[in-house]
């Protein structure tokens, strides 16, 4: 004989186990059912109780009641209520999922135009955020010389300046590493206080080779926006502490 | 629960008359099981006018595996007579139960019992219908 070892609860449960399933509509008791299950006592309780209920189900209804019922269920179940909503625990648990609703429909909203590499560049945003015009080697030259410099003395290819941005007089500049160990090349310029960042596009894990993306793409970070580009393998942002308004009419009309 | 159809079918007129009354009154009632709950009290309010079983120490045999075998060979008014005579609240928590209509909650609160009332009404209505069966339709005849 298969016996089962049951708490209290789960013993007073099981003695109430309700004969059809789709009556066993509560956590506590499906899980007593579910333990008890494998006792050959409780297979003999459910035997027994289906066979009373079989039996009980053969009870003629005259046919007088029987019209009362013949389209309605014997137990009409609750249907949701204003009451309920009012209900503190019910409200608190609406809120939550508004909340969580509205955290996933920003998240949406910021990463909808998101780019390859548009996580670093936010990081990018938040360096020029905090940086301070005595951090860059003082340089003042056109933006556009500066591609020599950085392939001259730091040997980065292709970390030119977009034309767009090329003829801004520049204040200073600097390369240094980023967390990911990746070469990052900052300008600072004279127009509004813009800076310029040069930086590998993202690649590929499997193929090494650089994710493309065409036209201007916009990121925005604590107050801050820059507009990228991507060409030869490294990305070109501009940033300014503003809106996407203040940068648009920087950059061709060929912004996707 | 009366185990009389005549007297189950005038306590259903009844609850359904109160039930037409309120309504028109405009005062429906909220609670879902009301019409349960009225007619439950209408039961045993009628039951307290008629016959009652004299209330005895019923023997309690272990639930067999051929209890089913010997339930089928009963006459639902044989069961209806049982049931109809255990002492209140058994009576009711075992009429509810065998409706399988109810959950355990629902009976609960229909029959207001707290859970280890009700788990114990069942399981000892379960050992005493058994030895009843016993006595009633002994297993040998039923298989």
């Amino acid at each position: 004989m298969r016996i089962v070892r049951l708490s209290r609860r789960q013993r007073l449960l099981a003695n109430c186990a309700p004969i059809s399933e789709e009556l066993m509509n509560d956590r506590s008791m499906r899980t007593a059912v579910f333990r008890a299950r494998a006792s050959d006592e409780f297979a003999d309780q459910q035997s027994f109780d289906r066979a009373v209920a079989t039996l009980v189900r053969s009870v003629p209804v005259p046919p007088e009641i029987g019209e009362w019922f013949s389209s309605e269920n014997l137990v009409p179940r609750s249907k949701w209520k204003w009451k309920m909503a009012q209900n503190p625990a019910v409200l608190a648990v609406a809120i939550a999922l508004a909340v969580i609703a509205g955290v996933f429909v920003l998240q949406f909203l910021e990463h909808r135009h998101d780019f390859p590499g548009a996580e670093g560049a936010r990081k990018l945003l938040m360096v020029a955020a905090s940086t301070r015009s005595v951090l860059l080697d003082p340089v003042r030259t056109d933006a556009g010389a500066l591609g020599d410099l950085f392939f001259m003395k730091h040997q980065l290819e292709h970390y030119d300046v977009a034309p767009e941005f090329a003829d801004f007089r520049t204040l200073g500049c600097r390369v240094f590493d980023d967390e990911e160990g990746h070469r990052v090349a900052q300008i600072w310029v004279i127009e509004k206080g813009m800076q310029f960042f040069l930086f590998p596009a993202e690649r590929n894990a499997k193929t090494g080779a650089a994710v493309e993306f065409s036209g201007w793409r916009y990121v925005e970070q604590e107050g801050w926006t820059g507009v990228v580009q991507e060409r030869n393998g490294v990305c070109f942002m501009a940033a300014l502490h503003g809106r996407e308004k203040d940068l648009a009419p920087y950059v061709s009309k060929t912004k996707e | 629960m009366l185990g009389d159809p005549r007297r189950a079918q005038e306590v259903f007129q009844a609850t359904l008359r109160e039930a037409t009354l309120l309504c028109a009154n405009g005062e429906t009632p909220s609670d879902p099981f009301w019409f349960f709950r009225d007619a439950r009290w209408r039961c045993l309010e009628t039951s307290e006018h008629g016959l009652r079983a004299e209330d005895v120490e019923l023997q309690k045999h272990d639930l067999s595996p051929s209890a089913p075998a010997q339930i089928e060979r009963l006459d639902i008014n044989q069961l209806a007579t049982w049931i109809s005579a255990a002492p209140e609240p058994q009576r009711t928590a075992l009429a509810l139960f065998y409706l399988d209509e109810f959950n355990h909650r629902e009976i609960l609160s229909l029959a207001e019992l707290r859970i280890g009332e009700l788990s114990r009404l069942l399981a000892d209505g379960r050992r005493q219908l058994q030895a009843w069966l016993n006595a009633t339709v002994p297993q040998k005849e039923a298989k």
